[in-house]
């Protein structure tokens, strides 16, 4: 890719939007200024500091805490049993069942998102006039709760009106009952899920696609490069991170969604869609087992730090290549 | 709001189609625009349809749910909005949904704005921390701090109450709207406030004259994407409340859902749109400000 590395427009481009980077570098002062107190910084961000402090880093300290505790009721006394929720977690063939479908839906979801939303950032980015109305179509999923979409997702896929199944008798044939078929539920969660999650995708990857000099285009252009080849030779690879970002923000999205499942099927049919999420959630709030519930969340927190570093990792190293 | 311009300002590439269309016929110019425009289709119907739906079968009747085959109602009425609005579910988890959603905006804003001068402006041991306001938030997924706030709010007898949700969302927003202002602020010239310090101009006036006005299109984009969060949030909402009159209308949907036997579709449905027309009545105007938090921070 000897066309990347030579393009200047697109360094500095790159480079500009990193310096803008809060903690990167930036105009700062000591106190110097008329009315300038040194304490000044410190009364400031103080109140910040601990609210986020208090409600984000401890909680998690204390849910890991708690972990190694068990009541023998719901209530009762806790004493300290070690690692024994965690070994009978793994022990646990639902955990591993609900491990199961979260990798299903995580990778579905994930898949999905990405192909419609390249499909729809490469179709967004070849408009020019209607953009500003298209786009702000596009985020209209994004301003709606999570049990929202649930319920219109519901209402979509219902067996008896649904849009599509009153559709599929149109053609004569008898549509499915999709929530209550333990192999499609999947299926619509994922859609669902997809659906609520998609614009900021397409946004990113737009952004991605806007920032690409059009003389890359033009040399593709002279080599012979059209279409679909342009896209996948390079379009794809120059907006390799904002692929990256989406794949991050849509794996940590679904990997810890609840919403979306517990509103639109709660886990059924037969546990069909019984995520990890919704493993903690029943483990904590149905069987009242919060020791226990609380290993899962410890264990789906340690998956998506480690998902997280993974994908900043791997963004890391495209940053480099450039 | 620099995302807006940008997007504004930045010419896309011309595509092939433009460049050829100076030599084509009338014909094969009428195809690709078909071409062109059949993605945008699909994602116009993929984006709206479940919207339509849903406001159509909001307008029907019970019966006509089931037995009508036609998307659009034969007779629209309002009955089920009437329904709706009448049940003292709605009205109360609505008045919460309002209070928890301008509460949590005011504190997110009131808290943001001196961390984001302080971190942009000053270097002061501590600085570091801000390291704390982009790593955490992506560390920490609401579905990880359901068991322990719930724990932490039975102890100490916080459950039931909207400042314990006011409290725990601005937690939660705190990070996006520090990071989002640190950057918007940095991009004001700091020479606009050396100069104002040489006309004897004191810090405090400085951020009120100076700063605020400056920065106010970060400062709408916080508030959207806060009032946004606190209206739509569920699951915390969904362990930090327990009786009926203190939810907000998320959970009040959800359990609207279960509790029916027979289910009664149109006030799901109307009940559903009720949620969203807050949004859909103020939308052209703050649209521009969701696509700027989008793209300038709520991902990283």
């Amino acid at each position: 890719m000897s066309v990347v590395s030579s393009g200047t427009r697109r360094g500095q481009v790159l480079r500009r939007r990193r310096s803008k980077k809060p903690g990167a570098g930036g105009p700062r002062w000591d106190s110097n200024l008329a009315g300038q107190s040194k304490l000044a910084p410190y009364l400031f961000s103080t109140p910040a500091i601990i609210m986020v402090s208090l409600l984000l880093a401890y909680p998690v300290i204390y849910g890991l805490y708690k972990s190694f505790y068990r009541a023998d009721f719901f209530g009762g006394p806790e004493e300290f049993v070690g690692f024994q929720n965690y070994s009978e977690m793994f022990q646990d063939p639902a955990f591993w069942d609900a491990l199961t479908k979260s990798a299903i839906f995580v990778l579905g979801c994930v898949i999905l998102g990405l192909v419609l939303g390249l499909f729809f950032a490469f179709a967004l980015n070849r408009v020019v006039r209607q953009l500003r109305i298209l786009r702000s179509v596009t985020i209209a999923p994004y301003i709606i709760s999570n049990v929202a979409a649930a319920v219109m997702f519901k209402l979509l896929f219902n067996t008896d009106f649904g849009l599509l199944n009153r559709t599929i008798e149109f053609f004569g044939l008898n549509g499915p009952s999709w929530l209550a078929d333990p192999n499609l539920a999947m299926g619509v969660v994922i859609f669902c899920q997809v659906w609520t999650d998609l614009p900021l995708t397409i946004l990113l990857l737009l952004a991605g696609l806007q920032t690409i000099d059009t003389s890359y285009m033009d040399a593709a252009r002279v080599d012979g490069a059209t279409g679909w080849k342009q896209a996948w030779h390079l379009s794809i690879p120059l907006i390799s991170p904002q692929i990256v970002i989406s794949t991050v923000w849509m794996s940590y999205s679904t990997l810890t969604g609840l919403g979306v499942v517990l509103a639109l099927t709660g886990g059924g049919p037969l546990k069909a869609t019984q995520t990890l999420p919704m493993e903690m959630y029943s483990t904590a709030f149905t069987d009242l087992e919060m020791n226990q519930a609380l290993a899962i969340a410890t264990f789906i927190l340690i998956l998506n730090a480690i998902l997280t570093l993974l994908y900043v990792g791997l963004a890391r190293r495209y940053g480099t290549v450039e | 709001m620099t995302a807006d311009t940008q997007v504004a300002t930045t010419v896309p590439p011309k595509t092939p189609a433009e460049r050829r269309r100076t030599g084509s016929s009338g014909f094969k110019r009428v195809i690709r625009q078909i071409l062109l425009w059949i993605p945008l289709i699909i994602l116009v119907l993929w984006t709206l349809v479940p919207f339509f739906i849903t406001v159509m079968i909001s307008l029907k009747t019970r019966g006509e749910v089931f037995g009508s085959t036609s998307v659009l109602p034969n007779d629209p009425s309002l009955d089920a909005y009437r329904e709706v609005i009448e049940r003292p579910g709605f009205r109360g988890a609505f008045l919460n949904s309002v209070l928890v959603g301008l509460g949590t905006t005011v504190l997110t804003v009131a808290l943001a704005t001196p961390a984001a001068y302080a971190f942009a402006r000053f270097n002061f041991r501590g600085r570091h921390l801000l390291l704390l306001f982009t790593l955490l938030p992506r560390l920490v997924p609401s579905l990880g701090l359901m068991i322990p706030l719930y724990q932490l709010a039975v102890t100490l007898g916080a459950l039931d109450k909207r400042l314990t949700l006011i409290v725990v969302y601005t937690g939660m927003l705190l990070p996006l709207a520090v990071w989002l202002l640190v950057g918007f602020i940095q991009q004001i010239p700091p020479s606009l406030e050396e100069a104002a310090s040489v006309d004897g101009a004191s810090m405090w006036s400085r951020i009120r004259y100076i700063v605020l006005p400056l920065s106010l299109p970060a400062l709408i984009t916080i508030g959207v994407l806060s009032f946004r969060e606190a209206w739509n949030e569920f699951t915390l909402v969904l362990v930090l409340t327990t009786s009926p009159g203190k939810r907000t209308l998320p959970y009040e949907l959800y359990l609207m859902q279960g509790i029916q036997g027979i289910q009664n579709y149109p006030a799901e449905a109307a009940f559903t749109v009720l949620t969203i027309l807050p949004f859909i009545l103020v939308y052209a105007r703050i649209e521009k400000y969701i696509v700027a938090g989008i793209t300038t921070g709520s991902v990283k």
